[in-house]
């Protein structure tokens, strides 16, 4: 600039002639010479001389920007964002790295826990309707999800013994590099037309399926509208997705209904974001069953998509174990993502999410879970593609536990003075919580409920019949314990898992053993009413 | 468990004195955070007064910090690498060509054209589009334009200098060569206009309220 500017006064005064003095004039024609020599000052002599034309307010504004990005070229570089670094002196670090003092990487055992370790059965051998414990008893297991028996099914196990001897232990990789084996595209197309669904894709962990699933597809912004009582894993997956999320009360569909028309009132001339309900079929804390029919309806109504959990439901729910559709005469190609756990009742291990093949290819690259962990091993696809193959061809296996399921229910839940069962009444895991009047009257804690149900399950493995508890959520990370009150947590509750592997006499007898060690807790001392 | 957020609809100066609400605040951070964090996410939750013009995008939140920070920022980094600059002469000399084989288009109007639809494009990827096209942090940018989220939102660093020197030098050439029609100069300087204002750091973070709807509710609730 200072060049082009020299050159257009010199211009000027060379115009004017005679104001100057003859040295000021003679080195100006000399400035001019030199900058003539330099390579194409021609053009921004030539630029400078057309640009004025007699258009003052032109070259002003010209002017002006040149000046401007000139300025804002030389300007130092600065960072807009606040740093909030406190100088401190070297005593002063000296005396922080003191005084702190590292939380324990893992907290110590709390008296509760320490029971509870110690009380543990341990299984010696295959686990089964029956088991035999580190202590040489052998009792009745209704602590695992082993619903029909799979677990100790012949056929099965050495169809996975021919497949560990073909494809060996593990894949090794993800699925997107050589983890995909043959075997996993057939147990996704058979789980796929299985549940009615025109794809299906397969995850390594049961847990880490829901959890990434949500994420792929929610993001910052968009809306979910999710059950109370959803399970942890879910829980996990809202949190990871960055959502809005919006609860609604168990399985409260007017409750639901309102949520929904204050959503559509809120986003009204705004921008459209990804709407979704999450819920599960069978819920895993409660036991309770969804009302999925309402929830299409509500769905279709207010324009949401619905992605449903059939961890607990798959495998045990409808005619054919297809879950809640079947159950419920729901098409499936109403509810936009089915998620089910193949860990469960089907005895092998990871989950897969089942919808239309566009929703399904997207995860192949934006799940989490699937891109970054190794695929499921070859052994377990197998044995899911045959349990899934044998639920079909012999839906008596399912009218089997129905059965089990029923002359347990009618051992506890009418029977019983201390406990009522919360599960539905088609779910093999039953959850039995205590009634309210007793906790009531006796003041119990959710503590105090843990440590007495825990007192049932050690009365009832002393009675030869092992059962387990409800596990309690774990508590999100740095929230006060006054506000973890208002979080939802489970009931504390007894698990009861039914399976058909039993007859109908030793159900009827490990439900009475259940029955009678309740009814021994709430009689005996230790629990009564503290005055 | 759904949570009303912190007195929806009341100015932020009410807030701040109610200490229960900046608790609330508090909790809906999902990893432990000190007092002044939780104050600073009430400051800065994207409410306004619908009175103002002209309002701040007002700080993320330390989660979308946090995830702001886990990836560099593909979508803006790629203004420093090699080529990025060079691809911007080479894009101007190509509209330029392109123009001039259209027949019965004066060197004026081909000019003008350049440098409009050079604007346009620019105003387009660096100040109209927000957050980034493709899905690798939840939409932790979500409210940032690319000219925000270039350099980490420094200012006057190299890449900006450059980006801002190119529409300016391209103006000034282009005016020269229109000849200095009036009305053709009017449109290359609005276009210019529209943006090197947007580039200017005191607009840093502005919006006009006109052109964003109301974000009373857009706040997150997580958990």
């Amino acid at each position: 600039m200072p060049d082009s500017l020299l050159t257009n006064t010199s211009y000027l005064s060379a115009a004017q002639n005679s104001e100057l003095p003859s040295t000021a004039l003679h080195y100006l024609d000399t400035a001019l010479s030199y900058i003539q020599k330099i390579p194409g000052s021609s053009i921004v002599i030539r630029y400078i001389k057309t640009s004025h034309q007699n258009d003052p307010v032109r070259t002003v504004i010209e002017l002006f920007l040149f000046i401007f990005a000139v300025r804002y070229l030389l300007a130092p570089t600065y960072s807009t964002k606040k740093t909030k670094n406190v100088s401190l002196s070297e005593e002063e670090i000296e005396e922080l790295v003191e005084d702190w003092t590292p939380e324990p990487l893992v907290s110590d055992v709390t008296e509760f826990e320490r029971v509870e370790n110690e009380r543990r059965p341990v299984i010696v051998g295959p686990a089964g309707p029956k088991v035999k414990l580190l202590n040489g008893r052998t009792v009745t297991n209704l602590a695992s999800y082993n619903h029909y028996n799979f677990a100790n099914n012949p056929d099965l196990t050495q169809k996975a013994v021919n497949t560990v001897r073909t494809y060996g232990v593990g894949p090794c990789s993800p699925p997107g590099f050589y983890g995909t084996q043959d075997v996993h595209m057939k147990s996704e197309a058979d789980i796929a037309s299985h549940v009615g669904l025109p794809a299906a894709i397969i995850y390594a962990q049961s847990f880490s399926t829901i959890s990434s699933v949500i994420p792929a597809f929610m993001k910052r912004g968009d809306i979910i509208v999710a059950d109370k009582a959803v399970n942890y894993p879910i829980r996990k997956g809202l949190q990871i997705s960055r959502s809005q999320v919006r609860w609604y009360e168990h399985n409260d569909m007017d409750d639901l209904e309102r949520v929904l028309q204050r959503l559509v009132k809120e986003g009204q001339g705004k921008q459209l974001t990804r709407r979704f309900i999450v819920t599960e079929g069978l819920f895993e804390c409660v036991g309770d069953m969804v009302d999925l029919p309402r929830i299409v309806e509500l769905k279709m109504k207010y324009k949401f998509r619905i992605l449903l959990d059939e961890t607990w439901s798959y495998g045990v729910l409808g005619r054919s174990g297809r879950g809640v559709t079947e159950h419920q005469n729901v098409d499936p190609t109403n509810v936009d993502m089915i998620i089910g756990g193949l860990a469960g009742a089907l005895a092998s291990g990871g989950g897969f999410c089942a919808s239309t093949e566009e929703i399904v290819e997207h995860q192949r690259l934006s799940a989490a879970s699937y891109t970054f962990s190794a695929a499921l091993p070859a052994f377990l696809a197998t044995t899911a593609s045959e349990t899934v193959s044998m639920l079909q061809e012999q839906p008596n296996i399912i009218q089997s536990l129905r059965e089990n399921i029923k002359t347990m229910w009618t051992m506890l839940d009418p029977r019983s003075d201390w406990v009522r069962c919360t599960s539905s009444q088609d779910n093999p895991v039953m959850l039995l919580v205590l009634k309210d009047q007793h906790v009531e009257e006796r003041a119990l804690s959710t503590a105090d409920q843990d440590s007495l149900l825990q007192d049932c399950v050690d009365e009832a493995l002393a009675n030869g019949v092992l059962i387990t508890r409800l596990k309690g959520m774990p508590s999100p990370l740095g929230v006060a314990p006054r506000d973890l009150q208002k979080e939802w947590q489970p009931r504390p509750a007894l698990k009861v898992c039914v399976t058909n592997a039993l007859s109908r006499k030793e159900t009827e007898r490990a439900g009475t053993v259940i029955r009678h060690a309740i009814t021994t807790v709430m009689r005996g001392k230790k629990w009564q009413r503290q005055s | 468990m759904r949570r009303t957020s912190p007195s929806a609809g009341q100015p932020a100066e009410v807030i701040l004195e109610n200490p229960t609400v900046v608790q609330n605040a508090e909790r809906k951070m999902s990893f432990p955070a000190n007092v002044t964090a939780g104050k600073e996410k009430v400051k800065g939750s994207r409410r306004r007064r619908s009175s103002s013009l002209m309002y701040q995008e007002p700080p993320e939140s330390l989660e979308q910090q946090s995830d702001q920070a886990v990836l560099p920022n593909l979508n803006a980094q790629w203004v420093n690498a090699k080529g990025a600059w060079l691809i911007h002469i080479i894009c101007i000399l190509l509209l330029k060509i392109l123009y001039d084989i259209i027949p019965s288009i004066s060197q004026e109007t081909s000019w003008t054209l350049v440098n409009t639809t050079y604007m346009f494009a620019t105003y387009l990827m660096f100040h109209y589009v927000r957050g980034i096209p493709f899905e690798f942090n939840a939409g932790a940018y979500d409210n940032l334009n690319m000219w925000e989220q270039i350099d980490n939102e420094d200012q006057y660093t190299p890449a900006k200098k450059f980006l801002l020197a190119v529409p300016i030098c391209l103006f000034l050439v282009s005016t020269h060569y229109t000849r200095y029609d009036l009305v053709l100069f009017v449109v290359n300087l609005l276009a210019t206009a529209a943006v090197v204002v947007p580039k200017l750091p005191a607009l840093h973070r502005m919006r006009f309220s006109f052109f964003n709807p109301d974000l009373e509710h857009s706040e997150s609730d997580h958990r």
